[in-house]
């Protein structure tokens, strides 16, 4: 319940107040994205497994954020952002994928 | 490949894992720390919104860019051509002019016989004549949009094969051609931009058309017979299409400028020092 209330609220939040986002950030915003979703499938999955845990969900989502944007600002700097990018999303996407296939196999025992 | 295994075989966070351990262990009570759970979700949902907001107001303000350089390059095209029929209307007149004050006198009169054979040649001056025009198309499946990442290239007419083509019209004896429009002088240059053709710097648009005054049919026997027949021929397998006319009357216009700035006449004729 908390859960949905928290993401709906931010959700919101990110609507209305259309937060700008400096020019400098703009190109981490994908990676983060595709991390927070990693730690979403994630964490469905624990929940579903039953052995969800709070401070484990923020903490890894927050870490993940941060490494995955630090990767790419290496990459930057070392003129392969691009390559790196394409990295995070792809060890992230499987990632996501194998969570979602997880997911799925609770949910419809298929 | 067992970095790829690994990857897939540990796809939840292992600390989730831990975490579990540690409860059953005994060594954490397991206190649910909700604000934290709320704070992190209202996180994730601020940052999905703020994404998807860039992404749909990121697409229109370059589309906007776009638009605007645009309706910019319509102006610009518009006043250049506007320049262009002033300078043809100011040369009619200093023609005009010229043709007044010189014709006063006898050496007048043969001075401007020199000087509209001159324009002729130069270029500098319109002139009509029977001729021969060289109608080029690109191909059909050519990619119309030059920017498009699968262009293909092969169908469509480049700058060497108009400058070759121009030279084989030469040849074949023309005295005054035009490009769609475009005169050549003594001062062109036909070569390309990107994806476009430029004859003296203006940018010209499919289909081209070479026109030339001279003798027609003989123009028309040496371009077909020629290197020129076998180098369209080479094009047509390329899908690209074209026709050798020849015409009892074109007019091909002045050339819009023949500018030159660091030339100047010696004063002893050349070959003399």
């Amino acid at each position: 319940m908390i859960a949905a209330i928290g993401l709906v609220a931010g959700i919101v939040a990110g609507l209305f107040l259309e937060p700008t986002v400096p020019l400098w950030l703009q190109p981490y915003l994908p990676i983060a994205v595709v991390a927070a979703l990693d730690a979403v499938f994630g964490g469905l999955r624990s929940l579903l497994d039953g052995i969800f845990d709070d401070k484990v969900f923020v903490v890894s989502f927050v870490a993940n954020v941060l490494v995955a944007a630090l990767i790419v600002y290496l990459g930057d700097q070392l003129g392969v952002g691009a390559q790196l990018s394409t990295g995070v999303v792809v060890v992230l996407g499987i990632r996501i994928f194998s969570n979602a296939a997880a997911i799925r196999r609770h949910l419809f025992h298929a | 490949m067992s970095l790829l295994t690994n990857l897939i075989e540990h796809s939840l966070d292992e600390g989730y894992a831990e975490a579990a351990a540690r409860r059953a262990a005994g060594h954490e009570p397991s206190s649910r720390n909700g604000w934290l759970f709320a704070a992190g979700l209202v996180l994730i949902g601020l940052l999905l919104a703020t994404a998807a907001l860039q992404v749909r107001n990121r697409a229109p303000a370059a589309a906007q860019a776009r638009d605007a350089l645009t309706t910019e390059i319509g102006q610009r095209t518009a006043a250049t051509d506007q320049l262009e029929t002033d300078v043809q209307k100011l040369r009619a007149s200093v023609a005009a002019a010229r043709e007044d004050a010189l014709g006063l006198t006898s050496t007048g009169s043969a001075l401007a016989a020199t000087l509209s054979d001159l324009e002729v040649v130069t270029g500098a001056g319109a002139v009509r004549g029977p001729g021969l025009a060289v109608h080029l198309e690109d191909a059909k499946d050519a990619a119309s949009d030059p920017r498009g990442a699968d262009s293909r290239t092969e169908g469509r007419i480049t700058d060497r094969d108009l400058q070759t083509i121009v030279n084989e019209v030469w040849a074949a004896g023309a005295e005054a051609i035009a490009i769609n429009g475009q005169r050549l002088t003594s001062l062109s240059a036909i070569r390309s931009a990107g994806q476009a053709i430029l004859v003296d710097f203006r940018p010209l648009s499919p289909p081209y058309d070479v026109v030339a005054v001279g003798d027609s049919n003989t123009m028309q026997r040496r371009v077909v017979d020629g290197f020129g027949g076998s180098y369209l021929q080479v094009l047509r397998n390329y899908g690209i299409t074209y026709t050798v006319k020849t015409r009892t009357s074109v007019a091909l216009p002045a050339a819009a400028g023949l500018p030159v700035r660091y030339a100047t006449v010696p004063e002893q004729p050349a070959g003399n020092s």
